[in-house]
């Protein structure tokens, strides 16, 4: 099946899957010519994208956004380069306006027409509702599954997730990295679109506009161990994109006593979309498909942001967090100049950890760091 | 006293003004010596600038140097104050189309930390906010907004997003924090158009699908709607034809003092004037009118050194395109120094510099402009338009500037340079100007002069 790589979130892989292309979700990995562009001010995880497709993707196309200015001038490098077509998906900035969505919803149909162009082909209403279902049942089942699984297991299963190995039953089951599946797997596979959409499913009946997590009584929260048990400090972790080798920062929160209960990184929870509504997605798919992705999802680069303030203040007392990892990669404008007023908003400490580009996953200057916060908030 | 073309130093200013003004010379009512701005508002920086002698870039400096003063008497005459943040060059026009508007780009505070050689603290609190040194410069703006001290705080503030360049969204987004509203308008990045998909030609030879005009026009309508209700009049469709017009003959002026100097054999005026009075085009420093006259002044002394066969510099001097205007103002006298001149620039904003069509509704037009911002598109496009017009002027060579700390500057670089090299077969540099380059300076030196050595060899 003809791949199609993207990173960012905002970029629906139902609607690539929906086209007959398998949606590949790009981790790439830091590489020393990524060092070189840091001196110019380059971010690493760009230089890294860069390079990833400079070596060559095993993919027929590639689909970044303009979320940040740093991959829209990558986006130019990589097309420069030649090695496979590039689209650049136009995210509107702003959000207020009918204007703004609609050019969100007109990118989509943009979208659309490169992936046909790439051998895809164009999706009836009901072959994108069945996508839209198949996907919203694997997010939901992930969602009321993440206590049960390690934050780097989180982590990863949404990475499958976003490039789901569509199998002929549809049911994406590799995205479930542990054993037995989910429990929504028939679901997933054969049941009504009802079943799959906010009004109807139990699990996703919670997963509102910004998916607050599942009930108390779904799973032990972490951090709430039996008396006498080494108290484990629950975190969260803001920021954007994470690579595969920096979910070693999960281990290393909970080899210091923590964990990681709050994902609101660019690959984790704080970017999946909005629950389908059942009849919006009955009337007009791809509209809802739009509306849920673009409305949905509160991000740093909006402007203005609030939402995402918002969104974390609920989540942060939702989950219990008592202290907020803020990650930044170094040259990434749109975090670091958030940084002075997280410090200012956060109602739990903050540590800060920036990222270069010789950074690995979690090396002993951010071990340390994370360390020594954990032992304060013990 | 030699009234030859020459660029001279402040303490020469002293005395070239003194003389010009027992000559007779008539001056504007921000007129007045140089060193006032260096004695009064600590303009340090212009003691280490060298400035070309006439009256005419004597009114430009004044005349930029005063705009603290401009905004503050037009508050006080009643007119209300406009930040217009990022787009250069749109919303102002749209502005000015409104008689008690009065729109000025809070963004120009990025060279104060140059002209008063950081004094101002400005840089300091940026930091002190969490906005470091790996921004750019325009983090001053941040400064200025905190301490009140160089512009008067707008009652309208104004900001394009979306194809912009990160450090300014984010520093933006910082102000919004603060309290200050932001009307936030969208700028799609310009794309090609597909095949077969309807496409309109902006000003200065960009191609963008029409949609996207059309979604522009509309938010631009938006802002429109914004301003009027801001002034508490209607900003009517004549009001923005009226506005369109003079912003274009300020533009066609300044576009035929640029055809005039980049095209002598001599170089009429330093290419710091230049700067300068193509800086003018963007929000007209406060005063529309006067703007024109300033650079008309210009064109008439640039006409005239042209016409004796005079010039400030060599007729031998090797002709360079610049990219990007420079966070430290010396750098263009450094490129001078060493034996170079500026035959051609593109500083960011050439969509300021092209006319606005006439013949369409207003907002089109505007939208049309808007859209043919070099920074909006693809890096390679505004590369090929660089490349276009390094190829009609004959340049010798190609400086890249980058401005330490903005997004953009990691990558463009890269793929300018790449184009020119293959269309246009001169060498390129690419260099880093700070605010301040005292430091930096003789590295700085030994680059220009190794480019400008290189240009001159291929002389033959």
């Amino acid at each position: 099946m003809t791949t199609v790589a993207y990173c960012h979130p905002l970029v629906p892989p139902e609607w690539i899957a929906a086209h007959g292309l398998q949606p590949q979700w790009l981790q790439p990995k830091r590489s020393p010519t990524a060092a070189q562009g840091a001196v110019r001010g380059a971010c690493a995880y760009a230089g890294a994208v860069v390079d990833a497709a400079d070596r060559g993707l095993a993919a027929a196309g590639l689909v970044l956004t303009t979320v940040c200015d740093q991959m829209r001038y990558a986006a130019a490098v990589i097309d420069r380069q030649g090695r496979q077509p590039v689209f650049l998906f136009n995210v509107p900035a702003t959000w207020q306006t009918a204007a703004a969505r609609q050019l969100y919803l007109d990118e989509l149909r943009r979208l659309g027409r490169f992936l046909v162009q790439l051998g895809g082909k164009s999706p009836s209403a009901e072959e994108l509702v069945g996508r839209m279902q198949t996907f919203a049942a694997a997010r939901a089942a992930l969602l009321a599954a993440r206590d049960r699984l390690s934050p780097r297991q989180l982590a990863a299963a949404l990475a499958r997730l976003r490039s789901a190995d569509l199998g002929i039953d549809g049911s994406m089951t590799s995205a479930f990295p542990f054993p037995g599946g989910m429990p929504s797997r028939g679901v997933a596979a054969g049941r009504h679109v009802s079943d799959h959409v906010e009004h109807a499913h139990p699990a996703l009946r919670v997963v509102r506009a910004c998916h607050p997590p599942p009930s108390p009584s779904r799973a032990p929260r972490s951090g709430r161990l039996p008396q006498g048990a080494r108290e484990v400090v629950p975190l969260a972790i803001v920021g954007g994109p994470l690579v595969e080798k920096d979910f070693d920062l999960f281990d290393l929160v909970g080899g210091c006593g923590g964990r990681v209960v709050l994902d609101a990184t660019e690959g984790g929870t704080r970017m999946l979309p909005a629950a389908f509504n059942p009849e919006r997605m009955a009337e007009d798919p791809l509209a809802e498909l739009a509306r849920a992705y673009f409305e949905g999802t509160p991000d740093v680069f909006r402007r203005p942001n609030d939402a995402l303030f918002t969104w974390l203040e609920r989540e942060l007392a939702e989950r219990g967090v008592r202290g907020l990892l803020f990650r930044r990669y170094v040259w990434c404008d749109l975090w670091h100049a958030e940084l002075h007023r997280f410090r200012q908003w956060s109602p739990v400490p903050l540590l800060e950890i920036d990222v270069h580009h010789d950074d690995q996953g979690a090396g002993p200057r951010i071990a340390g760091r994370v360390e020594a916060f954990l032992e304060m908030l013990q | 006293m030699n009234d030859l073309p020459r660029r001279i130093t402040m303490r020469e200013w002293d005395d070239r003004y003194a003389d010009l003004r027992a000559r007779g010379l008539r001056e504007a009512d921000y007129g007045g010596p140089l060193r006032r701005h260096v004695d009064d508002g600590d303009d340090r920086r212009l003691l280490c600038l060298q400035l070309d002698n006439s009256p005419a870039a004597l009114r430009l400096w004044n005349f930029l140097l005063t705009e603290e003063d401009r905004l503050g008497q037009a508050e006080s005459q009643g007119k209300k104050l406009v930040g217009t943040m990022k787009d250069l060059g749109t919303v102002p026009v749209m502005a000015y189309a409104l008689p008690n508007l009065v729109a000025f780009y809070p963004d120009g505070a990025w060279w104060l930390p140059c002209l008063m050689e950081d004094r101002t603290n400005l840089l300091a609190i940026a930091d002190s906010l969490g906005i470091d040194e790996s921004f750019c410069p325009v983090r001053a703006m941040l400064g200025a907004f905190v301490t009140r001290a160089h512009f008067p705080i707008p009652g309208m503030l104004t900001c394009s997003v979306g194809a912009t360049c990160d450090d300014f969204s984010a520093i933006a987004q910082r102000l919004s924090g603060m309290g200050h509203d932001v009307l936030w308008w969208e700028m799609p990045h310009r794309r090609p158009p597909e095949p077969g998909e309807p496409s309109v030609a902006l000003p200065g030879g960009f191609v963008a699908p029409a949609s996207q005009v059309e979604f522009v026009r509309r938010e631009l309508q938006r802002v429109g709607e914004a301003l009027a209700a801001y002034a508490g009049r209607p900003l009517t469709d004549d009001m923005l034809a009226v506005g369109i017009c003079r912003a274009n003959c300020f533009r066609r002026e300044l576009g035929q003092l640029r055809q005039l100097v980049f095209a002598a054999p001599a170089a009429p005026l330093p290419a710091l004037e230049m700067l300068i009075a193509e800086m003018l085009a963007v929000h007209f420093c406060s005063d529309q009118d006067e703007a024109l006259e300033v650079v008309r002044s210009l064109r008439a002394e640039a006409a005239d050194r042209v016409a004796k066969g005079v010039g400030v510099l060599s007729p031998r001097a090797v002709r360079v395109y610049w990219v990007n205007p420079v966070a430290d103002l010396r750098a263009m006298n450094l490129l001078e120094d060493l034996g170079g001149r500026v035959c051609g620039s593109e500083y960011l904003f050439c969509h300021a510099i092209e006319p606005i069509p006439e013949d369409l509704e207003p907002l089109e037009a505007l939208a049309r402009a808007a859209l043919a911002d070099p920074m909006v598109g693809s890096p390679a496009d505004r590369a090929q338009r660089i490349a276009r017009e390094i190829a009609v002027i004959g340049a010798e060579a190609l400086v890249i500037s980058r401005i330490p700390g903005a997004s953009h500057c990691a990558w463009e670089g890269s793929i300018i340079g790449a184009v020119v090299r293959q269309r246009c077969g001169i060498p390129v540099l690419e260099i880093e100007v700070p605010p301040i380059t005292d430091s930096i300076e003789p590295s700085l030196r030994t680059r220009l002069e190794a480019l400008l050595e290189t240009a001159q060899e291929n002389r033959g």
